[in-house]
């Protein structure tokens, strides 16, 4: 294991520290005091464990594939953007943004997630212990969200693909969202994914998914429609 | 007098009203506005005379090389001519245009660029120098990838369709594309208009600096804008951290768009580089950000009067295509039995239908081109424009392209002299100043 002092280094200094350290295959990198700094942990694309002690800023976490990572504060905007694989755990609340555009892994947010949880994510599983606010997943093309409160209004807008699962109340839909009953396949396996982040209440979930009513333009021209 | 001489209900107007009134929604169609818009055709060089002396046109050298995003990158994007091809995607354009695009673009000491759908391999494989970009969509966007990169380019917008985001039809929404998307096959993919991560000038300067952690601060953060309030985007850019901003104009081109949107948004490109020019100028970073222009580059003059307005360096997109092939009557077409309009006149990249294998994903069409053959017209046609632009470069007495000035310029009509901010010829009053 090793320690690294955030309030002794640039955020470049630590950065390059941590993908030499994570190259050279140290087993676990710890970091003390982050004091909400931006940009922090950016572009790890090996597997390693990192262990963050405090709160963080915009970015952390971000551009990732492979390492594993826990936060022990809460996040600013974007934590965990276009994660590709591996994992995130914050133990309080993530600001706006958290996973936008996520492709892959599994992130567990312990508190409340701002607006636009989930936006654009392609895949992955994004988990929230409390509520998420405005837009959540929007435009989400894979994967799932699953918030165990209230999901904030605009819920789903435009989604193509992927669920929000949803443990409280909806408050408005976004744009061609639709909620449906979850199976009882899928409420055993969100079941199971709280209880391994320590979440052990079984509430029911409902689920917003998309109409697909706006895949495609109602009317296409002659020469727009597929002769070939 | 009849209906088709009337100004304002001329004929294209009414088969545009009959055109929606049978579809209930707005008409999509590629390239670029059929606007008639101040170009550079209005400017003219004042090339050398009893003032200064010309360098022999064809013989002495003439400097074409460039170094682009420098101000905080420690290996800036050097190109060997200040021409490079701009985004384009895999998905608007088929696998083999990418690839024939960024073979030629390595063929010319220069650079090419991904686009709204993520690296294509094979586009990588073959360009020596490749711009990666981050789009609102984040289509197949993947820190790997960038990784390899020789720079980033955060899209704000985009010239033909600015304030919105990518359009593909569903009919190029087809197999590797849409799962390089993450998109459901055969979905007529609209793409965000803002980014998923961040809104303001403000968040986009933490967003630079997440991009150059990712990158170790080794490449070029550029970021491209749609030619529209321009003085306050550059600077709003460029106090974000920018190495470099590219001005995308009106006239510039694009795969689909609503039709509304590419004779209805953005200025042209000489007055968007004018104000660029001047933005970065008043706060002190010209020629120190650097200077994209793309919109309506046709030739080596446009280049050479881009540079002279005040550009580092220009992209193209439409041209590049052309000398590609787009629109050519090649043996293996048939214009108007499979697009409905003969060579020459197409402007239906969305269809899919290309019957040259650019704008395509239909494994048939797309075997019409050969990357190989394609890039070699690419490369061809890019060094034509770069000895056109040495030519005129010599001819001003000038040996080399980034001495070109506003000095060397004058305008034809009074609204280039206006935009470019040139003298009227004939005269030497600066309209508008």
């Amino acid at each position: 294991m090793v320690s690294l002092d955030a309030s002794q280094m640039t955020t470049r200094e630590l950065n390059s520290q941590i993908k030499e350290l994570a190259a050279n295959g140290t087993g676990k990198i710890t970091i003390s005091n982050p004091a909400a700094r931006h940009n922090i942990a950016v572009g790890i694309l090996t597997e390693c464990e990192i262990e963050i002690e405090g709160s963080v800023g915009y970015y952390v976490a971000t551009l990732l594939d492979g390492p594993r990572i826990k936060i022990d504060g809460n996040a600013g905007w974007a934590l965990g953007e276009n994660m590709m694989s591996g994992s995130i755990s914050l133990t309080k609340s993530a600001g706006a943004s958290v996973a936008a555009s996520m492709r892959g892994g599994e992130m567990f947010i312990g508190g409340d997630a701002g607006a636009r949880a989930g936006i654009s994510m392609k895949g992955g599983t994004l988990i929230i212990g409390g509520d998420s606010g405005f837009l959540t997943g929007f435009m989400m093309q894979k994967g799932r969200i699953i918030v165990c409160g209230d999901v904030g209004d605009a819920a789903g807008d435009s989604m193509y693909e992927g669920t929000i699962y949803c443990g409280g109340e909806v408050g408005t839909l976004g744009a061609d969202a639709k909620i449906e009953e979850s199976t009882e396949g899928e409420l055993i396996e969100i079941w199971s994914l709280l209880e391994a982040n320590g979440i052990s209440e079984r509430p029911h979930f409902r689920k917003i998914v998309s109409q697909k009513n706006l895949y495609h333009y109602d009317e296409q021209e002659r020469h727009e429609r597929p002769l070939i | 007098m009849v209906l088709g001489s009337n100004q304002i209900w001329a004929p294209w107007v009414v088969d545009d009203i009959h055109a929606k009134a049978d579809l209930g929604r707005y008409r999509i169609r590629g390239m670029s506005t059929h606007q008639k818009v101040t170009h550079f055709d209005d400017l003219t060089f004042l090339s050398t005379g009893l003032t200064r002396f010309p360098l022999e046109g064809y013989k002495e050298q003439c400097n074409t090389a460039v170094s682009l995003g420098g101000l905080n990158a420690e290996n800036p994007l050097e190109l060997d001519i200040p021409i490079y091809i701009t985004g384009m995607s895999w998905g608007a354009l088929s696998a083999n245009a990418k690839t024939a695009l960024g073979k030629a673009a390595s063929m010319a000491g220069t650079a090419s660029c991904t686009g709204d759908g993520g690296m294509l391999p094979a586009e990588r494989e073959a360009s020596d120098k490749l711009i990666y970009q981050v789009l609102p969509s984040r289509y197949g966007l993947n820190p790997n990838h960038m990784a390899t990169a020789q720079a980033i380019e955060i899209v704000v917008g985009q010239g033909a369709k600015p304030g919105t985001g990518g359009l593909l039809m569903g009919v190029k929404v087809q197999d590797d594309v849409a799962i390089s998307r993450d998109l459901p096959v055969g979905v007529d993919q609209r793409s965000p208009a803002r980014h998923p991560d961040w809104l303001g000038p403000d968040d986009l300067a933490i967003k630079i600096e997440q991009l150059r952690e990712a990158t170790d601060w080794k490449v070029p953060i550029h970021v491209k804008l749609g030619a529209c309030r321009v003085a306050d985007d550059v600077k709003l850019a460029a106090k974000a951290g920018a190495d470099g901003i590219v001005i995308d104009s009106m006239v510039a081109g694009t795969g689909a768009s609503a039709e509304i949107l590419l004779d209805h948004s953005g200025i042209p490109t000489v007055p968007a580089i004018v104000l660029a020019r001047e933005a970065l100028r008043e706060i002190g970073l010209y020629r120190k950000v650097s200077l994209i222009a793309s919109g309506g580059i046709r030739n080596g003059a446009d280049v050479a009067k881009a540079l002279a307005l005040g550009a580092d360096a220009c992209a193209i997109g439409v041209a590049a295509l052309i000398a590609l092939n787009c629109n050519r009557d090649i043996p293996e077409s048939n214009f108007e039995e499979e697009i409905g309009l003969p060579a020459g006149s197409c402007n239906r990249c969305h269809t899919g239908k290309c019957p040259v294998g650019i704008a395509t994903q239909d494994p048939e069409l797309t075997k019409r081109l050969d990357p190989d053959e394609g890039a070699e017209r690419v490369a061809n046609f890019l060094n034509s424009m770069t000895m056109e632009l040495a030519l005129l470069t010599r001819s001003l007495g000038k040996g080399d392209v980034k001495s070109l000035e506003p000095e060397d310029l004058a305008a034809l009509t009074i609204e280039a002299s206006i935009m470019a901010q040139v003298p009227l010829v004939g005269t030497n009053k600066v309209f508008g100043n």
